[in-house]
């Protein structure tokens, strides 16, 4: 740890008494999860369900009992002079409640938003004290660029060992054949020509989006490579991993953007954003990776551990001084896919799936669980008839053709399959469109299990 | 992003052939007919809804014996003069008229006292209904509680014309600042102007019984200012409702709060200060108590939740 970090870790733990001791504290949640986990319909429902809470709705009962009813007032904290670009919850309330509905796109940017929720205070004279101000920080962001994490920690060379040993295994190879050939192909003394450069990182880029696209996969590096965000493809981008033997000048211009693009990366994106959480919630898609293959399951519970490793690890100073996350919680996202009685299901997967992400929060001293969770629900409980035989099965309208469909997601089991569970072979979950909204979010919006996931993750703060 | 094993089927046709044993695979089974289906509903809006706290409704007997006397007292008083004036008119006609317009002249007066307390009273419920309608984002009860303030404000303040047209938050943010903002500052300066009055008053004189008085008498001036300052004239009912409003609220405006701090020593700097220093620590408490009463009466009487 540099002495400059270490000095901005003890200010901000100095700011953290500061303001606990005015009744002024500030909660940084980090919702982080890989592409297409949820975080921006969880932001959405998250942010639409306090602040009707906070109008007095019971829209998250067990946080309002967590919190003893002590709940007055929340509200969206007015922007100051941010440069960041401000999330836009009623943007998506609007897309989500239009007719047709639409989901979110991916996201393309980082953007924060700060929650005020104003709280009685838990003493018996509580009521004649002024309230304490409770700031909820949120961001979103594009998932990939999380990946970008554990790069801090590798040099080019590493890196290009690491990644090249992945692709060159699986279904990776045959998505990245093109890339493969390519490199295999470079002389040891290939020169550091732009032409080569652009090209072998148009043939990596296409790989990792066949990758994404395709394959469900997560574990791919670097992250603006696949997102390249709102400065679209720089030349900052245009460099590969590269097997050792290519030493020539292209190795040295390739290590160069490399170092560059991390420093980039952390001063725009990491260090503002990723250096100091109270709180993380960990989003994962579990029943995607399942569908999607044995694969694409070990590939995010790889890319989970490596996140993790940077975001929960804290060495034993950082943890006193409260630079870590005390509380972690893991949660299954779209737990409106499957049936009630495989929630608890999903939520034990989800316990296997982040076992090494599990590991690394725990061993920095965080409490961990479990949960699953639909931030918006879009389904109800049905049974299907198969072959003959009943099954317990979800009824939604489909997104694109708005028609009623009843979906079997096949069996949810408790911990990680066995290899005779992948031969039942792929399986695409189709998106529906969300139930009846209210365009203005009166009354927040309808969930499953989201207020008990709140409940464990910020009750005892408020 | 459709992985290549996509196997979305239509109806049951294509079921695959299961492994003997294994849970059957996952699928999609499209509704017969496919005619487009209604969104779901989990009447969800419902089930959430905002409950209203119990109690507070109904009649306390304090209240019941309250109304009860007004009742016999003014029913039997009518009942009274209205015997009278039919005895002086068996006596004489000129005297039963004249008793008439006596009786007629002194109940009109005692009603429209009443009416006036009632009109007083019932107007500070429009802001409890205004705040409600805002806290349930009911859009359209909101604009109509807005635009009755409006039209009862005192002449020459500023308003915002067409509330109908604009989206709830913006209307809500223009009348914050082109009326309640303004409001604010005019209370605040009713409070300094009472501050420097109680300030003065506990200074200097000689018993802290009558500063109570004062105090108190002052006070209640001050809230009630302020009350019309937001276009309300409160009776003494409505008064004594608003009293207790500022009561509850005082509660939540901090009583720490910095810009009274701030104000209290600008108050203090003041000419008077300097000549009466000697007693200045029991006066600066009752200066500050008053621009903290200013502050709590705008906050009780605004239409609109602050911030
Ligand atoms: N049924 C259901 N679908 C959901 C839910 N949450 C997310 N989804 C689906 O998952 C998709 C991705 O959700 P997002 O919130 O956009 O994912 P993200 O993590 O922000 O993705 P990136 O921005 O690409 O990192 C949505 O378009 C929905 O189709 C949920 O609670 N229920
Ligand atoms: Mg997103």
């Amino acid at each position: 740890m540099d002495p400059l970090s270490l000095l901005r870790v003890v200010l901000d733990t100095t700011e953290d008494a500061a303001r606990a001791l005015i009744g002024r504290e500030r909660i940084r949640l980090a919702v982080t999860g890989l592409s297409r986990a949820g975080k921006t319909v969880f932001l959405t429902s998250l942010i639409a369900n306090l602040l009707a809470a906070g109008r007095g709705a019971r829209t998250l009962p067990a946080l309002s009992d967590a919190a003893g009813g002590r709940i007055r007032r929340v509200f969206v904290v007015p922007a100051d002079t941010e440069t960041v670009p401000r999330f836009d919850p009623d943007a998506h309330l609007g897309a989500l409640a239009a007719d047709p509905p639409r989901w979110p796109e991916r996201t393309e940017d980082f953007s924060t938003l700060s929650l005020a929720i104003d709280v009685e205070r838990r003493t018996s004279l509580g009521g004649l004290l002024p309230e304490r101000r409770v700031t909820l920080d949120l961001i979103d962001y594009p998932g990939e660029w999380l990946l970008d994490l554990p790069m801090l920690r590798q040099g080019h060379a590493a890196w290009s060992a690491e990644t090249l040993a992945r692709l060159r295994r699986g279904t990776r190879a045959a998505a990245a054949a093109d890339f493969l050939a390519f490199i295999d192909s470079l002389p040891p003394e290939a020169p550091a020509e732009d032409v080569l450069a652009k090209r072998g990182f148009t043939l990596y880029r296409d790989a990792l989006r066949a990758c994404r696209d395709t394959h469900g996969l997560r574990f791919l590096q670097p992250g603006r490579f696949l997102n390249p965000g709102p400065r679209g493809e720089a030349p900052l981008l245009w460099f590969f991993p590269l097997p050792d033997s290519v030493r020539g000048g292209l190795a040295d211009l390739c290590a160069r953007r490399y170092a560059a693009y991390l420093d980039d990366q952390r001063a725009n994106f990491l260090d503002p954003f990723f250096s100091r959480f109270h709180r993380q919630v960990v989003l994962v898609d579990v029943l995607g990776a399942l569908h999607a293959g044995q694969e694409a399951f070990t590939d995010t519970a790889e890319a989970l551990a490596a996140v993790a490793a940077i975001i929960s690890g804290a060495n034993w100073l950082e943890r006193l001084l409260g630079a870590a996350p005390s509380r972690v919680a893991f949660a299954a996202t779209k737990a409106d896919h499957v049936p009630t009685r495989a929630r608890d299901s999903l939520a034990a997967l989800v316990e296997h799936i982040t076992l090494g992400a599990r590991g690394r929060a725990e061993a920095s001293g965080a409490t961990v669980s479990c949960h699953a969770v639909a931030a918006i629900r879009c389904t109800e409980d049905a049974v299907a008839r198969l072959e003959g035989q009943a099954v317990a099965a979800v009824r939604g309208v489909l997104l694109q053709e708005g028609v009623g469909a009843t979906i079997y997601p096949g069996e949810v089991p408790m911990k990680p399959p066995e290899p005779a569970f992948w031969d039942a072979g792929l399986f695409s979950m189709p998106e529906f469109r969300p139930p009846r909204l209210d365009r203005h979010g009166a009354s927040g919006m309808p969930h499953l299990g989201l207020d008990a996931l709140l409940a464990w993750l910020v009750a005892d703060l408020l | 992003m459709t992985p290549p094993g996509d196997r979305r089927e239509d109806g049951a046709t294509g079921l695959r052939t299961p492994t003997p044993g294994a849970a059957p695979a996952p699928r999609v089974i499209l509704d017969e007919g496919a005619a487009p289906a209604p969104r779901l509903d989990f009447g969800w809006e419902k089930a959430v809804a905002v409950v209203a706290p119990p109690g507070s409704r109904g009649w306390s007997s304090l209240a019941l014996l309250g109304a009860g006397a007004a009742v016999l007292v003014l029913g039997l008083s009518l009942l009274e003069a209205g015997n009278f004036v039919a005895a002086q008119f068996a006596r004489a006609a000129w005297l039963g008229w004249l008793t008439l317009a006596v009786a007629v002249g002194g109940f009109g007066l005692v009603f429209a006292a009443i009416g006036r307390e009632a009109r007083g009273y019932l107007a500070l419920r429009t802001v409890d209904r205004a705040r409600a309608a805002h806290a349930r984002g009911d859009v359209a009860v909101l604009q109509a509680e807005l635009e009755a303030w409006q039209a009862r404000l005192p002449p020459g303040l500023p308003r915002t014309g067409n509330l109908r047209d604009m989206p709830m938050d913006a209307a809500c943010a223009l009348v914050e600042a082109k009326t309640l903002a303004p409001i604010a500052q005019d209370a605040a300066a009713l409070g300094r102007a009472a501050a420097m009055q109680a300030f003065a008053v506990t200074a200097v004189s000689p018993s802290p019984g009558l500063d109570a008085l004062v105090f108190a008498w002052r006070g209640i001036r001050l809230v009630r200012q302020v009350a019309a300052l937001h276009g309300f004239r409160p009776g003494i009912a409505g008064t004594v409702s608003l009293l207790r409003r500022v009561a509850l609220d005082a509660a939540t405006v901090a009583a720490t709060d910095v810009a009274v701090d701030a104000m209290v020593r600008g108050v203090l700097s003041s000419r008077i200060a300097e000549h009466v220093a000697g007693e200045a620590a029991a006066a600066a408490v009752a200066a500050r108590r008053m621009i903290l009463l200013a502050r709590t009466a705008d906050e009780a009487c605004r239409i609109l939740p602050r911030g």
